[in-house]
């Protein structure tokens, strides 16, 4: 195992601020202003005024009056949001996409961190580099490389009217929800790759020997060490695919066709088609509701701090 | 290191100080002596159209006036930012999306006898700007909506809005991403008083729409999108404007502009300047420059839409472009359907039906 980060294990004997240091309270606090005010500051104009100011718009009853003017709360957005059950369906529809699109990402791409930690040695950084790849060009640019590969005219269809497996071109490639989950899944797997690779990294290699040494033979070895050590690292790529893909939408609006829209698109269009920002806010504050509840719940089960320790 | 509360409060103040202190400032004057002509003007429009072709008598006239653009994307996107209170001091909306601004005065009333190029304006187009009798917009592009289709794919030809509902072209039918447009063409096609859709009418269309979702290949959203799906062949029959049209004829993509019989449907864009602006000045050159003949001839060449200038249009000599205006067969326009003005509960109804439509399993 060639690079590897050090073991958190150290933690146990010299892990946490010695007491002693405590009393520097000038230090901290010095570095606290140095540390969090310029990303706190960020968060807080981007994400958190907007994200409050979108909580306070689907208290209203319409879109009249400017982001300031004051208005009367109502809950005609949430009320009409509760009667609409294609709306709830989607939502659900949305959400076992996502579940579905996390398993298959991480599922698929374990087998590429786990090459990657133990078995790269000196081509490690080529690997890894070949990996990132991707991410150097633009995120719509992938997607529409699979409208090129799953078109009537694409690569695939093309190449199967060459080898005479198909005369006419199929149509049931793009334009659908399968195409939407395929191209995901494709986004996904090198994120999903690196939470899982730094924590195989973090496994000393010492519990191998000490293994081997007792007579545990690789599967088991994988089993017992290597699988239960690394799920921080997968519950971490789990979430961090499923939790952006229940808001999905820009794979959706491209590869989706008219039956592959999820519960991100419909936000959207308030928000850009129907000039329904009340509804629209209505909309991310239920999901947003819905995705917090589940992960509440999931971290409940899986206790991520147990895991990480 | 946990932060602690005190400094947490004071960030979280110091940031909606900031926040009241940059809304407050949001509408600071911009002194324009009126006889140097500097100073900025903002001005939102779609994308595209912040290209110098399309303002080049602006920009050749006053050369040191800065014009800043801001992009909306739909209608519906223009509308809710200047209901937010975007500053922007000119915008760019389309039939059906006008009356709210005059309701929510967000919009100026236009003084016409500013404007040196208004005589070219012919009246049917003037009327459109006008609101409660008073002109608050000015027209500017303007083109039909019609059904456009592969006439290779399609060698019976198309006589009625009611291809986009038929079967026979299941899996090669792409319908325009839009609530207030489904809702027309189902008007035309079953004589529906589309200003004056009932709730029942409303109900039946929103059925009719998911059953046709089953048949439609995608919706689309920009033109290009639409251009590319037809040049492929994956699309054979599609609502469209006509810029769509003139592209692919211009690239040999065999295809027809449909005269159906409940006729073709025609929008115009206009232009009209926010309420409470600073800039009415530059704003007023600028529309009257928008609606000069470089500029408009830019509009039909570039974009292969009609300008409101008539001695543009007179102007128009390219085979392919008589043929997308059909300037030559009168009856055309005679026979088509101006977009009629959405009020906010239409707008509000019809875009949630949509957008069931598209949620529906």
């Amino acid at each position: 195992m060639t690079p590897s980060l050090p073991s958190p294990k150290f933690k146990e004997f010299g892990g946490g601020v010695p007491k002693g240091r405590r009393g520097r309270g000038l230090d901290r606090r010095a570095a606290f202003w140095f540390l969090y005010i310029p990303p706190l500051f960020w968060l807080s104009l981007f994400f958190l005024i907007p994200l409050f100011l979108m909580f306070l718009y689907s208290f209203r009853a319409d879109m009249r009056g400017s982001i300031f003017a004051s208005w009367q709360p109502a809950l005609d957005q949430y009320i009409k949001l509760s009667s609409t059950a294609s709306y709830w369906r989607l939502l659900g529809v949305s959400v076992l996409t996502a579940f579905f699109i996390a398993f298959v990402s991480v599922a698929l791409s374990y087998p590429v961190a786990y090459f990657l930690a133990f078995h790269a040695r000196e081509r490690f950084g080529f690997y890894l580099v070949l990996l990132l790849v991707p991410f150097w060009t633009s995120y719509l640019l992938r997607v529409m490389a699979w409208k090129i590969m799953l078109g009537t005219e694409g690569v695939i269809n093309s190449f199967l009217i060459y080898l005479d497996v198909i005369r006419e071109p199929l149509t049931s490639l793009l334009y659908n929800r399968s195409a939407v989950i395929v191209t995901l899944i494709y986004v996904w797997i090198p994120f999903a790759t690196l939470p899982i690779l730094a924590a195989l990294q973090r496994i000393d290699i010492s519990l191998f020997e000490a293994a081997a040494d007792l007579g545990a033979r690789p599967l088991r070895q994988f089993l017992r060490i290597t699988l239960p050590l690394s799920l921080p690292g997968v519950f971490a790529s789990f979430f961090m695919v499923f939790i952006p893909t229940v808001g999905e939408y820009v794979t959706p609006l491209l590869v989706g066709g008219s039956s592959g829209m999820l519960y991100g698109n419909i936000i959207q269009d308030f928000f850009t088609k129907a000039a329904n920002w009340p509804f629209g806010s209505a909309m991310s504050m239920v999901m947003l509701a819905g995705t917090l509840v589940f992960v509440f719940f999931a971290t409940r089960i899986v206790n991520l701090k147990d895991l990480l320790e | 290191m946990k932060p602690k509360r005190p400094g947490y409060l004071f960030a979280m103040g110091t940031m909606l100080a900031l926040v009241l202190i940059l809304s407050a400032c949001g509408g600071a004057p911009a002194e324009v002596p009126p006889e140097e002509m500097t100073g900025a003007l903002s001005v939102l429009d779609w994308a595209g159209y912040d290209a110098e072709d399309f303002w080049i008598d602006f920009k050749n006239a006053y050369p040191n006036v800065t014009v800043n653009f801001e992009i909306g994307i739909s209608d519906a996107d223009i509308y809710a930012k200047m209901a937010a209170g975007n500053q922007a001091d000119v915008f760019h909306p389309y039939t059906g999306w006008l009356q709210f601004y005059v309701d929510e005065g967000l919009v100026e009333e236009i003084d016409t006898s500013k404007l040196s190029n208004w005589d070219k304006v012919p009246d049917h187009f003037k009327q459109i700007g006008q609101i409660d009798g008073k002109q608050y917009f000015i027209p500017w592009d303007w083109g039909f909506t019609s059904i456009l289709y592969r006439t290779d794919m399609v060698p019976e030809g198309v006589d009625s809005w009611a291809a986009l509902m038929d079967p026979k072209y299941a899996g090669h039918i792409s319908m325009w991403d839009d609530g207030p447009g489904a809702v027309t063409v189902s008007s035309y096609i079953h004589g529906y008083d589309e200003t004056a859709i009932t709730d029942e009418q409303l109900a039946a269309i929103k059925e009719e729409w998911i059953a046709q979702r089953g048949l439609n290949l995608f919706y689309w959203a920009g033109e290009p999108e639409l251009i590319e799906a037809m040049t492929s062949g994956d699309v054979w029959v599609a609502y469209a404007w006509q810029g769509a049209y003139a592209t692919l004829l211009a690239n040999g993509v065999p295809v027809a502009y449909a005269n159906p019989k409940e006729g073709r449907n025609s929008w115009v864009g206009v232009y009209g300047i926010r309420k409470g602006t600073d800039n009415m000045d530059l704003a007023l050159k600028f529309l009257d420059a928008k609606l000069a003949e470089a500029t408009g001839n830019n509009v039909v060449n570039l974009f292969y839409y009609g300008h409101s200038n008539q001695d543009v249009m007179n102007g128009i000599t390219d085979e392919t472009l008589k043929e997308a205006f059909s300037v030559d067969d009168p009856s055309i326009l005679e026979k088509t359907n101006f977009t009629p003005n959405l009020t906010a509960e239409q707008r509000d109804a019809w875009t949630a039906m949509w957008a069931e439509v598209k949620a529906a399993p």
